[in-house]
């Protein structure tokens, strides 16, 4: 199979795709939550690029997403009420936010590594927790408003829909540059094998660190669309539980292949609100069906799609 | 602050730490050992609380009984988890054993909200160990008291039954190197149902033991859950000592962090273990290129 | 390059779509059936309380006849797990898709604000009944949100101002160190000092603390008449547990913040004798009380909690109005609400302030038999005094509320 005819197959596939996110708000059960899963896929993608691709299994990404969506929303209420100006100030605030995270947990591995990310995210949480003049504590920011970017009136969750898709789209196409770059072909080699990467001369703990920084920034970039689409910021946007499920997401929907994790977001999200709606017992439910994922089909989501379709080759 | 306060917190430090000494236990040598990190361990803590509620109210009214009993029943629960489902987790990267019992801690509490609803069960404190015991600077509850004693005994039975014993002997060694143990014509299969059935007898006797002094819900392994990582991650990774000095250094923090400035309690084990594990990136007792 | 136009094609045609999809806006609501919708806690640490609020709802409705406008009354139900952000999406939903003319209840302070927020940007009602914050009627008061059966000022109040006068006046509190608890902080301290007691000392306490030893060592060297323990579920279980075994139970008289009757079935004897202020109680003589207790214990075998009865009285209060207007237009509703002075089985009278919407009623003090003193089942509370409304409730000109338009 030659390269023109993988990238005519893909090409169509992502139009599909771009197909269905454009009509999805149409046919998912309700336009807020079809803004949520998606705000969920980028946040699950962002954290892709360290998980999937680096192999750090980070249990402190909710520090970064809550970062990103209490920056936003402060910004709005406090500085200026712009949400441009507001969402490049969370995402550079999360990224600022990654780099001290990452500085300080990066040459911890494994085990280590996931435990002491959980650690600082605790520790933003409850300075979030405490910080009442700031954040609201417990009761949440209240009422973060949508200003209008120029015309464009962002008060109908239709509209909003459009412009979380639009920051997804474009953050995407990023995404995947990164990890078709050389950068992103380093990282996978660093996560294939470490030793041999350092010998070649490569500085792992700098590529490593950025990475770290760049899902922290679309982590923000998540959070921040989070906190428009609620009207506030919820304190549960810290909380590990967050951590955990887009740990959950990565893996259900397959590590390391960004739209795998995208997937997985949108599986799980999708699901919980359904089976919610019918039983009260739906955390029972997602539980049988975490462990049904690992027993039955560890590729995740993507796996499958791949087994169908083999001519989907695996590099690009 | 008066010193009769600080000697008492001291206590209550120890208490705390006890329960974090039993958890972690189990923990750090499924870990070890299994190469699992149990999300779900909090939730056999909960477990191990229901058991001991359903033997008092439904089969027999005695404490003692619960106390011997459900910790047995909770061994062979994990025993047959291990079988069942956990063994096939073995080969796979840690990450899937992450999201396994997490769905397992998930189907654990929901159960029990299930069946017992979601504010929980009525336990008391047996009727021998009700009132308080004068240690000179303060009454002090019996029924602490005794639960230091436990966890005490229980503690420096693990540590005699893991250094004095043959058995005890091969876990640590499958701990260092499961692979090497396997070699040497061990079955270490059946080894690491018995550590596993360990570890969750352990948590199920923390559970029974908090029960009188606990509020009794689906939710209450999961506060628990996240500091007895701390717990680990500061012992030391896989390491016997480190859970037992972590469980206690960790309770004193938490119960000198009350004295100090309370609305920082929470937030000072994190502050301490970032702390620790910067000048001491392994914990206490952990060792280089375990599990990592 | 031929292959990037292709895709700017696609991507035109695509944001084409999208426009087109925005134009799509539904509008108009021409004799559609009133739709009710309760959003509150199933699956939570609540649940076990206020999940049941959906049967109360129901019941409502059944009791009213089923028909309003000439049409059958909608209902639906959603599950806000005690988490804000989930309500706050349900809320949208409700709103938006299923289009309910009004919200219900909605337990936890952050989720009641966010849905009194999106109910004041749909335009729609809501009417809070589990979230007990005094927001709703204060600062972040809105024409569209109603407040029912009572508040966290009303809770501490009442009980407050008896206990000072029939317990003791020299206090200890423990706190939760949250915006809950520093509420109640305020509003229990405020009915002491009014009575001229004093407050020996207070601790705050993070929230999720399993041991209260400390505190409760501090609170008994005090030697208090009245230990105040301000926090709920859980917590207020253990420092309950906690405060009988070092002894404190003894010397000094407990009251709690919140308490419902099946709080005390979960965890037997442990809150006995203490003291608790509720909005209703199952014992009733109120017109219709009796009648409904009856429906209830025959339909779920156990008595109602005084949620359940809150939010029978609301959905009942709420039907009514639109009843009176004959029309379920938001403001026309709004306005027969406000003002609006009734009698049913939660007040006696019910008297609904336009200056804040606070739904305010007689405040009842509750003391907590001992198990042996309870003959009948879940009887677990006595009647010991009413406190009027006009006693229990902050003035409504002292509200903070500055109640906006439409």
């Amino acid at each position: 199979m030659n390269e023109t005819a993988i990238s005519g197959r893909k090409l169509i596939v992502a139009s599909a795709v771009l197909l269905l996110a454009v009509l999805f708000p149409h046919f998912a059960p309700y336009t807020a939550l079809a803004s949520e899963i998606l705000i969920f896929a980028l946040f699950a993608m962002a954290y892709d690029l360290v998980l999937g691709y680096s192999g750090m299994l980070s249990f402190g990404h909710a520090a970064f997403f809550g970062l990103g969506a209490y920056t936003t929303g402060i910004f709005i209420l406090r500085v200026y009420p712009s949400i441009l100006a507001a969402l490049l100030a969370g995402m550079v605030i999360s990224a600022l936010g990654a780099c001290l995270v990452g500085f300080l947990s990066i040459r911890r591995r494994g085990i280590y590594f996931t435990l002491i990310t959980l650690a600082f995210a605790q520790m933003f949480y409850f300075i979030a927790f405490k910080w009442t003049g700031l954040t609201g504590g417990d009761d949440g920011l209240q009422g973060v408003p949508r200003p209008s970017i120029g015309s464009l009136d962002l008060t109908s969750e239709m509209t909003l829909y459009y412009f979380i898709l639009l920051c997804v789209f474009l953050s995407v196409l990023i995404g995947i540059r990164v990890v078709n770059s050389p950068f992103g072909k380093t990282l996978q080699a660093i996560r294939e094998n470490r030793d041999r990467a350092m010998s070649i001369g490569y500085n792992v703990d700098r590529f490593k660190l950025i990475v770290f920084v760049i899902s922290g920034l679309f982590s923000g970039l998540a959070g921040g669309l989070y906190a428009l689409l609620l009207n506030f910021v919820p304190l549960g946007s810290l909380h590990w539980t967050i951590s955990g499920e887009v740990v959950i997401m990565s893996i259900v929907g397959g590590m390391g292949t960004l739209f795998g994790p995208m997937l997985g977001a949108i599986g799980i999200i999708l699901l919980e609100d359904i089976i919610s709606n019918f039983t009260d017992c739906w955390s029972f439910i997602m539980g049988l069906l975490f462990m049904a994922s690992v027993l039955g089909f560890r590729g995740g989501i993507m796996g499958i799609i791949r087994r169908k379709k083999p001519a989907v080759s695996r590099t690009s | 602050m008066n010193a009769q306060l600080v000697l008492t917190q001291l206590f209550n430090g120890l208490i705390l730490g006890s329960i974090y000494v039993l958890l972690s236990l189990g923990l750090s040598i499924i870990f070890g050992m299994l190469g699992v990190i149990n999300f779900a361990h909090g939730a056999f803590y909960m477990l191990g609380a229901y058991v001991a509620y359903t033997i008092v109210t439904y089969v027999f009214p005695n404490f003692w009984l619960a106390l011997f009993l459900a910790p047995i029943i909770m061994a062979l629960f994990g025993a047959a988890c291990e079988f069942f489902l956990l063994r096939r987790l073995y080969k796979l990267p840690i990450i899937y054993n992450v999201l396994f019992t997490f769905g397992l801690m998930l189907v654990f509490q929901d159960s029990m909200r299930m069946i017992f609803g979601s504010m929980g069960v009525p336990f008391n404190t047996p009727e021998s160990l009700v009132g308080a015991v004068n240690l000179g600077f303060t009454y002090y509850p019996t029924y602490r008291l005794f639960m230091i004693i436990v966890t005490a005994l229980c503690s420096l039975g693990v540590w005699l039954f893991l250094t004095r014993t043959r058995l005890g002997a091969i876990i640590r060694a499958g701990t260092d190197n499961s692979a090497m143990v396997d070699a040497l014509g061990i079955n270490i299969s059946r080894i690491f149902t018995l550590v596993f059935a360990l570890g969750i007898g352990l948590a199920g006797l923390a559970g029974v033991l908090a029960a009188p002094i606990q509020n009794v819900t689906h939710l209450m392994g999961m506060d628990f859950l996240i500091d007895c990582f701390v717990v680990v991650v500061i012992g030391g990774m896989g390491s016997i000592a480190g859970s037992i000095i972590g469980g206690l250094i960790v309770g004193q923090i938490i119960a000198a962090g009350i004295i100090i400035w309370p609305p920082i309690a929470n937030t000072l084990i994190y502050l301490f273990m970032a702390t620790f594990l910067l000048i001491r990136p392994r914990g206490l007792f952990g060792r280089e290129g375990f599990h990592e | 390059m031929k292959k990037i136009y292709t895709f700017l094609r696609v991507t035109r045609v695509l944001v084409l779509i999208a426009a087109f999809s925005l134009m799509m806006v539904p509008t108009g609501q021409a004799a559609e059936p009133v739709k009710v919708s309760v959003l509150t806690d199933m699956s939570g640490p609540y649940a076990g309380i206020t999940a049941a609020n959906v049967e109360a709802a129901k019941l409502a409705i059944e009791d009213f006849g089923g028909k309003l406008l000439g049409q059958d009354i909608e209902f639906v139900a959603r599950d806000n797990m005690c988490k804000a952000d989930v309500a706050n999406q349900k809320a949208k939903e409700l709103y938006e898709k299923e289009k309910v003319d009004v919200i219900f209840d909605c337990p936890n302070s952050a989720a009641g604000l966010a849905v009194s927020n999106q109910a004041l940007l749909h335009k729609r009602l809501f009417v809070s009944i589990g979230s007990g914050t005094t927001r709703h009627t204060g600062p972040d008061c809105n024409r569209y949100t109603f407040d029912w059966a009572y508040n966290d000022y009303m809770m501490a109040t009442a009980v407050g101002l008896w206990a000072a006068e029939n317990l003791g006046k020299r206090w200890y509190t423990i706190t939760a160190d949250y915006a809950w608890g520093h509420d109640l902080f305020e509003h229990f301290t405020h009915a002491l000092k009014s009575k001229g007691g004093t407050l020996l000392g207070n601790d705050m306490v993070a929230l999720g603390t399993s041991d209260f030893s400390p505190y409760i060592i501090k609170a008994k060297n005090a030697d208090p008449d009245v230990l105040v323990l301000l926090n709920a579920g859980k917590d207020a279980v253990n420092a309950t547990k906690q405060a009988r075994e070092f002894g404190l139970k003894k010397t000094a008289k407990i009251i709690h913040a919140l308490l419902f009757i099946e709080g005390i079935k979960a965890v037997g004897d442990v809150f006995a004798d203490d003291y608790v202020t509720g909005a209703w109680y199952w014992k009733s003589k109120n017109p219709g009380s009796r009648e409904f207790v009856n429906k209830w214990q025959t339909k779920f075998n156990k008595p109602p909690n005084w949620m359940n009865a809150a939010t029978y009285s609301a959905v009942t209060q709420y039907l009514k109005a639109v009843d009176r207007v004959g029309s379920k237009a938001p403001e026309a509703v709004i306005k027969a609400l406000e003002g609006h002075t009734f009698n049913d089985l939660l007040a006696d009278p019910g008297y609904i302030r336009p200056e804040d919407h606070m739904q305010v009623g007689s405040a009842y003090i509750l003391r907590a038999k001992k198990s042996k003193e309870v003959t009948e089942a879940w009887d677990f509370f006595e009647i010991i005094d009413e406190i009027p409304a006009e006693k229990a409730y902050m003035d409504a000109a002292k509200t903070d509320c500055e109640m906006g338009g439409f």
